[in-house]
């Protein structure tokens, strides 16, 4: 994470002060993310355990307790997706990428920033196409829980889960252009 | 002779009597159907059991393309299929599968708004589903409804409505769940289909089976996406016309005979075991009694959707008619 | 070009782009929506991914996800899983090889609070690993001994994989669990043998020098009891929980977390800036999982339209094998399957085809569950995807330890689960016995 951080603020050229600040906001709203979807997981232990004690004191369980906790997994990882690119702590093999980086220090700039650019395609691609879905939550007015007991819209997390790729998606994109740098500098 | 790839799928397995059905009498009679000319032969790809979708995605899936045929759940599309979900909402009107399915069947064919409700959906209903009958599955016996009163009993979600007013606290849960939920004391029974209890052994930790043979309700549709269907030659769109009819009159005869084998092989099962699987009669009446003693379920389903413009109260009231044209007597008159 | 080829194409390039380093989950994502896009068209691709990224995470007993790892990470830093192993560590230090051992029985006890086996993974190479090293034991060996013992996490009730055969299967939650303890027992007790016959014959694998360059810290009797009550609470609470009927099985990661919440705040080990850390590692972990979880699944949807488990099974299972022949292309199949996917995908892969096959030979299909578990398990072991390698590569964050050590220290235990497969197949009463089957 912090190797990363300096190649963006240690771009060498004059725009240098305006890009950090940039960066820095960019930073920011990544870790927004991240930061809301840690609170989601205290939620989430919160209510779990608010329905075991309702149901062992009261004997029924707590309405909408399932489903918003099902709806909670998927924003989680939604909000948190960015930060976990970021952090480069997606699953992936090394055996070749290492050594070939090592060897070929610009050609493994360019197969990273390849792959960075699949990853900002393809999330990009679950945003854009989660923007249709959200759409026909709103028209139906798609809701979890029981008419007559307790009901709850989904679109705010549908909002949520689009916006979390969203980011996830442009993160990567900034991967992809702080890769090309390095092999820019490489270069030089 | 013309081939032509077709993906049928579900959410759940075979095992499941409807899923199953979609083999044995829709495809089947599909292909007997088109074997008589020989012009068309279907290839089909066949991806039951959650391969490509869950239970919580049926309607979209066939609504995308993502499976061509595909069983839709409608019990869990509640916002999108809200007039599908009139059965469940006045239950006790019929315990007669056959009729349910018949009904629901002249109402696609002849309500609009029903039709609409699906057909808006970019899909063509081929064949209709329904459950069997819903039972009590308890660790101690009850007389009658009344003893309900302050038991926890597992329901799923939708099915807690028919719990309120009875003095029964709803335990939410699934069949994965049922088995371990009573074992462990988490509930005291399940309010559960015969069809579903008897795979999984419900009736070792819960030997009591209070008999009700409550209400069918109406569960979804096998049903084509629009674009598929739309490319079929009209020989094939005709077979398969013709083979969802077979499957919807087949499917709801087997529920009726199903239930009552699956009711008898559970006693038979339990004989051995301690206490024994009992089978106790409700008395005459204990259902219109149950019956009484919940809210406005009906009416509190209608409301919201009137208020969306959605003619709820209509539907209803044209379900109900013809239920009752076919001489069903339902245990509340929900639309009155 | 038909279904069958695109998909077997995806397989191919799916493996390559792993190989090369792409991350797993993107790949797998990037794949299947190529091949979605040729077996039916692009738009249909690029809703079905979008649906994919929208309900397949949709499931309430995934939030087991989270809190498991949670509860393993507060019970990290509380020092309960330092203080099980101190335990266990006293009691086996004459033994040879006795860390090892110890990490597996402390593994085996602290498996019963746990459900998945990355928590082990993460505790246990924070607190054995330096431990063993200290002792002389080399790296490769003692990450190993981690890796493997680390499975038995989800071996041991309560377990994620479990559940999800269980909801898969159609088979009750509580019986998987049942029949999870005494292949879990078993399985310890190998990996035991495993060690001692390592550290005999193969000397050079286990220990760098000599065993005992450093000290022990002696542990009296009073300590030793001190250092286990709050593992034998966490334990009642978790097993007494589940088995007492307060809560169901995907309850027990959420009563657990919040007894290791009170635990860690009790022994002042856990202040504002600590707690919150945490959680965001928390989140990290839940979502390397969930994310590859997800993925996995639009890949196997795709694999499901384009035909090819179904050829599979054609060419593997419904030939004149058998339903032992089956069984044992079952199992090789999984453990082929697990090199390169995740433990969940494989089963949402293989089961739906396997299942129908497996009941119509006549398997107890709660023990068929368990041998599906323990040869799925195998593939958090098995390079190059192994999940607990992965865990414990970043849980140690050491630049020297390359994964490829990891995955060679812990290929003696893939053949320890190799010969406990083959025991509780040919004696199905080691997981059936206790599940009352
Ligand atoms: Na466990
Ligand atoms: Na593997």
């Amino acid at each position: 994470m912090a190797g990363n951080d300096q190649t963006i603020g240690a771009a060498p050229d004059g725009p240098r002060l305006r890009e950090a600040g940039l960066a820095r906001v960019w930073r920011w709203v990544v870790e927004g993310f991240a930061a809301a979807g840690t609170v989601l997981i205290g939620i989430l232990m919160l209510i779990v355990c608010a329905d075991i004690v309702a149901r062992n004191s009261a004997g029924a369980s707590l309405p909408l307790v399932s489903e918003a906790g099902a709806l909670l997994v998927v924003l989680l990882v939604a909000l948190q997706l960015a930060a976990n690119v970021r952090s480069r702590r997606l699953a992936r093999t090394e055996i070749f990428i290492l050594p070939f980086t090592q060897r070929f220090p610009r050609a493994g700039a360019i197969l990273n920033a390849a792959f960075d650019l699949v990853g900002a395609a393809v999330l990009g691609i679950v945003a854009w196409a989660t923007i249709r879905i959200l759409e026909k939550d709103l028209a139906s007015s798609e809701f979890i829980g029981i008419v007559g007991m307790a009901t709850m819209p989904t679109w705010p997390f549908r909002l949520l889960i689009l916006m979390g790729f969203a980011v996830a998606a442009i993160e990567f994109a900034v991967r992809c252009i702080a890769e090309l740098r390095n092999f820019g500098r490489v270069r030089t | 002779q013309e081939t032509i790839n077709l993906t049928v799928a579900s959410s759940h397995p075979t095992v499941v009597p409807w899923v199953g059905f979609i083999q044995s009498h829709f495809m089947a009679k599909t292909d007997e159907l088109l074997a008589k000319t020989g012009n068309y032969k279907i290839e089909w790809n066949e991806a039951f059991g959650g391969q490509l979708y869950k239970a919580n995605a049926t309607l979209s899936s066939v609504e995308e393309g993502v499976t061509d045929i595909g069983w839709v759940f409608s019990f869990l599309e509640q916002a999108k299929l809200p007039l599908s979900q009139a059965s469940s909402n006045a239950p006790f009107a019929t315990s007669n599968p056959p009729a349910l399915l018949e009904t629901m069947q002249e109402l696609i064919d002849n309500n609009e708004a029903f039709r609409n409700e699906w057909e808006s959906h970019n899909l063509k209903v081929l064949g209709l589903t329904a459950t069997d009958l819903y039972d009590f599955y308890l660790k101690e016996p009850i007389a009658g409804i009344d003893d309900l009163a302050g038991r926890k009993i597992s329901a799923p979600g939708v099915l807690g409505n028919w719990l309120r007013g009875t003095g029964a606290n709803a335990v939410d849960g699934a069949l994965t769940t049922y088995y371990t939920d009573v074992q462990t004391g988490v509930s005291d029974g399940v309010l559960s289909l015969a069809l579903g209890a008897l795979p999984i052994k419900l009736y070792e930790v819960a030997p009591y089976i209070a008999r009700f043979d409550g209400g069918a309700v109406f569960s979804g549709a096998v049903a084509i996406n629009r674009d598929s269907w739309d490319a079929l030659p009209e020989e094939v769109q005709a077979a398969m016309v013709e083979a969802g009819k077979y499957y919807t009159v087949s499917h709801a005869q087997d529920l009726v005979s199903r239930h009552e084998f699956a009711l008898n092989k559970m006693v038979e099962l339990g004989a051995g075991q301690n206490p024994a699987v009992q089978i106790i009669q409700m008395p005459e009446g204990e259902t219109a009694k149950w019956v009484s003693k919940l809210p406005d379920i009906a009416g509190d389903w209608a409301a919201p959707l009137e208020a969306r413009g959605i003619p709820a109260k209509a539907f209803l009231a044209d379900y109900m008619t013809r239920l009752r044209e076919k001489g069903e007597k339902p245990a509340r008159n929900w639309d009155q | 070009m038909s279904p069958v080829e695109i998909g077997s194409l995806c397989v191919a390039a799916l493996i390559l782009l792993i190989f090369i380093g792409m991350p797993i989950g993107i790949g797998m994502l990037a794949v299947s929506l190529v091949g979605v896009s040729f077996i039916r068209s692009d738009t249909v691709a690029i809703r079905m991914m979008a649906q994919v990224a929208n309900d397949s995470l949709e499931e309430y007993l995934f939030a087991v996800v989270p809190l498991f790892v949670l509860m393993g990470l507060l019970v990290t830093i509380s020092g309960v899983g330092r203080d099980t192993f101190d335990v266990f560590e006293r009691l086996l230090r004459r033994l040879t090889a006795g860390l090892g051992i110890a990490t597996v029985f402390a593994n085996a006890v602290f498996a019963s609070i746990t459900g998945i086996s990355i928590a082990s993974a993460t505790v246990f190479s924070r607190v054995a690993v330096p431990e063993m090293t200290r002792h002389g034991y080399t790296k490769r060996f003692a990450t190993g001994v981690v890796a493997g013992s680390s499975v038995l996490g989800m071996l041991i009730p309560p377990s994620l994989l479990m559940i999800v055969y269980a909801v898969i299967a159609e088979q009750s939650v509580g019986r998987m669990f049942l029949a999870g303890i005494g292949p879990g027992i078993l399985l310890s007790l190998i990996f035991a043998a495993t060690i001692v016959l390592l550290a005999r014959r193969r000397r050079d694998f286990v220990f760098e020098a000599d065993e005992n360059t450093a000290a022990y810290e002696d542990l009296g009797l009073a300590a030793m009891l001190r250092k286990s009550v709050p593992i034998l609470i966490l334990m009642l609470l978790v097993l007494g929980g589940l088995y007492g009927g307060f809560f169901n099985p995907t309850e027990a990661g959420a009563a657990g977390a919040f007894g290791a919440l009170v635990i860690a705040l009790l022994r002042q080990s856990l202040d504002r800036k600590t707690f919150w850390s945490l959680l965001v590692e928390t989140g990290q972990i839940t979502v390397s999982v969930l994310f590859l979880i997800l993925a996995a699944t639009f890949f196997s949807r795709m694999l499901a339209l384009s035909g090819v488990p179904r050829e599979l099974a054609h060419v593997l299972l419904s030939g004149s094998l058998g339903p032992y022949g089956f069984l044992v292309f079952y199992l090789l199949l999984i453990i082929l399957l697990g090199c390169l996917i995740d433990s969940i995908s494989i089963m949402l892969i293989l089961l739906p085809i396997a299942l129908p096959v497996a009941s119509a030979a006549g398997f107890d299909l709660i023990w068929f569950g368990v041998l599906t578990v323990v040869a799925v398990e195998m593939g958090l072991l098995t390079p190059p995807f192994g999940l607990s390698v992965y865990t414990i590569k970043s849980a140690i964050d050491d630049p020297d330890l390359r994964v490829g050590d990891i995955f060679r220290g812990a290929f003696p235990f893939v053949i320890a689960m190799l010969v406990a497969l083959a025991m509780i197949a040919i004696f199905p009463p080691i997981a059936t016995w206790l599940a009352g089957a």
